[in-house]
């Protein structure tokens, strides 16, 4: 095949390139993921009872989930596209997760000296994080998919990218199982498995977004 | 310049032999190697404005990017791949054809050349992973320099055949392919005759240089 050919067949009748193409394969990813993880969570523990909906908990685990979703979701786009500028989606993310560890250690300093460990231990820390990483399963393989369509030159870095955000999205789904109180518990054990499904991505990246 | 298509092939919808009309736009001179920033420069600055128009869709605008961008590609990877000189034509039209199916990941934002630049590279590590690492390790890296600066206009040979390439394909893919892309005809014209919806024939289209993009690597 000659190159001139070649090229003659990609130009002929081309059209416009097609636009936004990150978000069209991301969104329907993060839409399958969420919902997969949030039935899950309802299938396998149930609801929280409805009156905790009273409390300023429930609501920052959603707001810390869906940011880190939005930041994450942002880097994971950045790096499905060959030479897009990443430190300002890295940055959204570390900021989310520092605020989210600030007002965890604020909420510690106001809690009695003698409840601090139960607080940040809660009776789940054990099992939260590997719930947040199984609930985020259906998530990371959508990620994954949605990128690996796309155009990923650092495949570890977009895989890494790719387990948060679907990390982001187990933790949002998990939250309305989660019966824990403390702003601590969540900067803490939900960090920490949104923090794993990041490293199961990281591994699988090289693997799965070969293009 | 001509493009064939095996006729005795079986399932072969409409056996095609077609002339293609000689390039419109004068293909760059081949720079010499001294070729420094204002090189790359210039390069990038006739690029960019065409690349704008070939997006938005300027069929000729596009196939004047695509030459300029096959004859940085080639001197970049000849310099890089001096061990293996018979994969460089090849690994030229590997990029091209990804660089087509990726188009929709320019951001505008950027400098046409980074992202040719980025895409040749990711393409170039797959080529020494898959010919063995080996083969890496002797190529010399240090004294090539990273860029697209110089032009090569000299085509090497590729082994890949198109049609037996196309062969590969599932029919409705290749059948969308060969009668928008080698017979010429519009999407509405293909959809007429195959029966099919126009936009079930653009997503075969893209479907199919996608599954090309992925089978030019055996």
């Amino acid at each position: 095949m000659k190159t001139d050919d070649l090229i003659e067949l990609l130009a002929r009748g081309a059209g416009p390139a097609p636009t936004a193409v990150a978000a069209r394969r991301l969104a329907p990813a993060a839409a399958l993921g969420l919902a997969a993880s949030a039935l899950l969570a309802l299938a396998l523990f149930g609801p929280i009872p409805a009156a905790l909906y009273a409390l300023p908990t429930p609501w920052i685990k959603f707001a810390y989930a869906a940011s880190l979703a939005a930041a994450a979701g942002w880097w994971t786009a950045r790096l499905a596209r060959p030479a897009a500028r990443l430190v300002v989606p890295r940055r959204a993310v570390l900021a989310v997760v520092a605020a989210m560890g600030l007002l965890g250690i604020a909420s510690l300093l106001a809690t009695a000296p003698g409840e601090r460990a139960t607080a940040l231990l809660g009776h789940s820390w054990s099992s939260c994080p590997l719930s947040v990483l199984a609930l985020s399963l259906p998530a990371l393989a959508a990620a994954l998919w949605a990128v690996r369509g796309l155009a990923p030159t650092r495949p570890m870095a977009a895989g890494f990218a790719c387990g948060l955000f679907a990390g982001a999205l187990g933790a949002l789904g998990y939250a309305v199982s989660c019966p824990e109180l403390s702003p601590a518990f969540v900067a803490l054990w939900y960090s920490l498995g949104i923090g794993l499904v990041g490293a199961v991505g990281a591994l699988l990246g090289p693997r799965v977004l070969r293009w | 310049m001509r493009l064939e298509a095996a006729g005795a092939a079986p399932g072969w919808p409409g056996a095609v032999r077609i002339r293609v009309e000689p390039p419109r736009g004068n293909p760059p001179p081949p720079s010499d190697t001294m070729a420094d920033d204002a090189s790359l420069h210039d390069f990038e600055s006739g690029l960019k404005p065409l690349w704008l128009r070939a997006q938005a869709g300027d069929e000729a605008a596009y196939r004047d990017c695509l030459r300029r961008i096959a004859a940085r590609l080639r001197a970049f990877l000849r310099r890089r791949l001096q061990r293996l000189p018979d994969d460089v034509e090849d690994l030229v039209q590997e990029t091209l054809l990804a660089l087509h199916t990726q188009r929709g990941t320019y951001d505008a934002a950027l400098p046409v050349s980074a992202w040719v630049l980025a895409i040749a590279r990711h393409k170039l590590v797959d080529l020494w992973r898959r010919r063995g690492r080996q083969e890496a390790l002797h190529e010399p890296l240090d004294d090539v320099d990273e860029s697209l600066l110089a032009a090569d206009v000299r085509e090497g040979s590729a082994h890949r055949d198109l049609d037996q390439l196309l062969q590969t394909l599932p029919q409705a893919q290749r059948a969308a392919i060969v009668l928008t892309k080698i017979e010429g005809l519009s999407v509405a014209e293909a959809a007429h005759r195959t029966g099919a919806t126009e936009s079930a024939i653009k997503v075969q289209v893209h479907r199919g240089l996608k599954r090309l993009a992925q089978r030019v690597k055996a």
